[in-house]
């Protein structure tokens, strides 16, 4: 097992420059998750670890060494890629047996091995399949087997549960985070899905434009977002920013309220609005509210309500939780 | 009526493309006495006595084995060498790799005529004339283009994540091309022996230029035996030309899946 440290890192196309100066500092069993809308980095800067992509400033430390030169077979890490990465031709054992063998491990070690690892991962039965006669979410387990089977220093997972359904996406989800602690080995996850960042990460790392936005706990990133990026993109439903009067009357350029920090109710500090369209979850309803000066917003309560599309209701934000930024986006401290 | 319309018509033009093939065997299976009767006129009584002398008189068990051996040389060595350079064009970075990949291109361009006399003089000067080995050589050169074409083709249609899962998995790039690549390129090998066994099984003109001595000789040019001046021994001819073609048949029905696969690799994805 080993941290992993990126110290000043960045990536260029030609001119163009894609990650700028990423310093972050992940330690020895973490579950750290990259995520951040499409084209921010994340992937190049997951594939910079693993070595897939070329270093062009700074450093990648694997442990104690400087990776930058070293190829991905010797940086001793294993990655699970989103579309599985399976060889067509070989079985699922040989699958997941393949970086064994090629370390010329003998049959009977590589066959514990996988059978270990099968095991964990309910594979058992299909270890003399091949990839093409599985189900995606057995692929992925499949991906995950090859990827523990070498008990490598760093697990590098790129968006490995896009191709789900969303039932198995939840529950491989689970099987992941059970398994990295069991393993305890580091995990660094890529993903969009803010969701799944929030559910599995130790540490949360969002990125935006090449740049690393912010880095911190789920919850940290959830309180306190430092910028308006990260306040719109951690949660879901994500957050409404409201400008204008409403927004002047507590000293901020823009207001961030929570969907789940409005009430229903009366009074001069309510902002009345028209429902557009009523979302029934069961344990919450979604409101879709119009509010004149303030815009489509978004409200979340809690439990089943009886509002119907054309109803006026009147919103009152609970002022302790909101967020305030300036004309830059970031956070007013009071 | 319009698919009968097809039909007709893709059936006159099969029997136009059979016809030769059919006159062939008719011949090669009548005996002499029946020459006199009308060419398509199927053989009355079948005689082998063609084949035979064709065999042992005429040479040709040597011929045959002569363009065998040239043939599935030709056939085996290609595959490698084509797939190493149709791997390397595709899964690696390097210096120079825009050059090499116009330096392909032009290979296919230029045609086999054209560089003849040249070709024939490297030969000679590598001390390789009257060999197989001169043959084989100026066969691979010619028809390498061609076929890096094909497994670059099918290369390009191998997902890149599985060569990196490779690599992370620990596997040089030759354990990548051999263990993880070539096990899944059977359409394009398939296509590149057949086609590259075929080139070479039916090539005249440099197996005229480059063996000039009988007991070198390959099929294609033991054909012209039977053809003189004056004369033309219509029985061998036709007996010769079936034992040609009768391997390359059956390779073409064996492997004909796997063949129309390589060819069309690429094409659509």
């Amino acid at each position: 097992m080993a941290g992993v440290q990126l110290i000043n890192l960045s990536k260029a196309y030609g001119d163009v420059e894609v990650l700028h100066d990423i310093n972050l500092s992940i330690a020895d069993g973490e579950f750290v998750v990259f995520v951040g809308p499409s084209g921010c980095g994340k992937s190049t800067l997951l594939r910079m670890i693993a070595g897939l992509e070329k270093v062009t400033g700074g450093d990648v430390m694997i442990g104690e060494k400087r990776a930058n030169d070293l190829s991905p077979r010797q940086r001793d890490i294993a990655m699970v890629f989103q579309s599985y990465a399976l060889y067509p031709q070989m079985t699922v054992a040989q699958n997941m047996g393949f970086s064994l063998s090629l370390e010329r491990r003998s049959k009977d070690e590589i066959s514990q091995k996988v059978k270990e690892a099968a095991d964990a991962l309910k594979l058992g039965p299909f270890l003399d399949r091949k990839p093409g006669q599985l189900s995606g979410g057995q692929r992925q387990r499949v991906a995950i087997g090859r990827a523990i089977v070498r008990n490598p220093q760093v697990f590098l997972l790129d968006e490995p549960l896009s191709n789900l359904d969303a039932a198995l996406r939840s529950e491989t989800r689970v099987e992941i985070s059970e398994l990295h602690q069991r393993m305890n080995t580091t995990m660094i996850y890529v993903t969009h899905d803010q969701v799944e960042a929030m559910t599995m990460a130790d540490r949360i790392v969002v990125l935006n434009g090449g740049n690393i936005e912010q880095v911190g706990s789920p919850m940290d990133l959830y309180n306190h977002p430092e910028s308006e990026f990260v306040a719109g993109f951690i949660g879901s439903p994500k957050m409404n920013f409201v400008k204008g009067r409403y927004a002047e009357a507590v000293g901020a350029t823009t207001l961030g309220v929570r969907p789940e920090h409005f009430a229903i109710g009366q009074g001069d500090d309510t902002w009345e609005g028209r429902v557009t369209l009523v979302e029934r979850l069961g344990h919450d309803t979604i409101l879709y509210v119009n509010v004149p000066d303030a815009g489509a917003l978004t409200v979340s309560l809690d439990g089943q309500h009886g509002h119907q599309a054309g109803d006026t209701v009147h919103l009152r934000p609970q002022l302790e939780f909101v967020h305030r930024f300036n004309e830059i986006g970031q956070p007013i401290v009071a | 009526m319009g698919r009968w319309l097809l039909l007709f018509v893709l059936g006159v033009i099969a029997i136009l493309m059979v016809s030769p093939l059919i006159l062939t065997v008719f011949t090669s299976f009548k005996p002499t006495t029946e020459l006199v009767n009308p060419p398509w006129a199927p053989p009355v009584s079948l005689t082998f006595e063609h084949y035979v002398r064709v065999w042992t008189e005429a040479g040709f068990s040597r011929y045959f084995f002569n363009t065998l051996v040239i043939s599935a040389v030709d056939a085996v060595v290609m595959i490698v060498i084509a797939s190493l350079a149709a791997y390397a064009m595709v899964f690696m970075e390097f210096r120079g790799k825009l050059v090499l990949r116009v330096l392909f291109l032009i290979g296919l361009m230029i045609p086999v005529t054209a560089i003849v006399l040249p070709l024939f003089q490297i030969v000679r000067g590598f001390g390789l004339l009257n060999t197989h080995l001169g043959v084989i050589f100026a066969d691979l050169a010619l028809a390498l283009s061609v076929f890096v074409f094909v497994f670059s083709s099918y290369f390009v249609g191998v997902p890149k994540e599985l060569h990196e899962a490779a690599r992370i998995d620990g596997a040089t790039e030759f354990q990548i091309y051999r263990r993880v690549v070539m096990p899944i390129a059977v359409p394009a090998v398939v296509t590149t022996a057949l086609l590259e066994f075929l080139w070479s099984w039916n090539d005249l003109l440099l197996r005229l230029l480059l063996l000039t001595r009988d007991e070198m000789r390959t099929l294609s040019v033991g054909l012209l035996n039977f053809q003189g001046t004056m004369t033309r021994d219509v029985t061998g001819l036709s007996s010769g030309t079936v034992i040609m073609a009768i391997p390359v048949v059956l390779l073409f029905l064996f492997f004909q899946r796997h063949f129309v696969r390589g060819m069309t690799a690429g094409a659509v994805k």
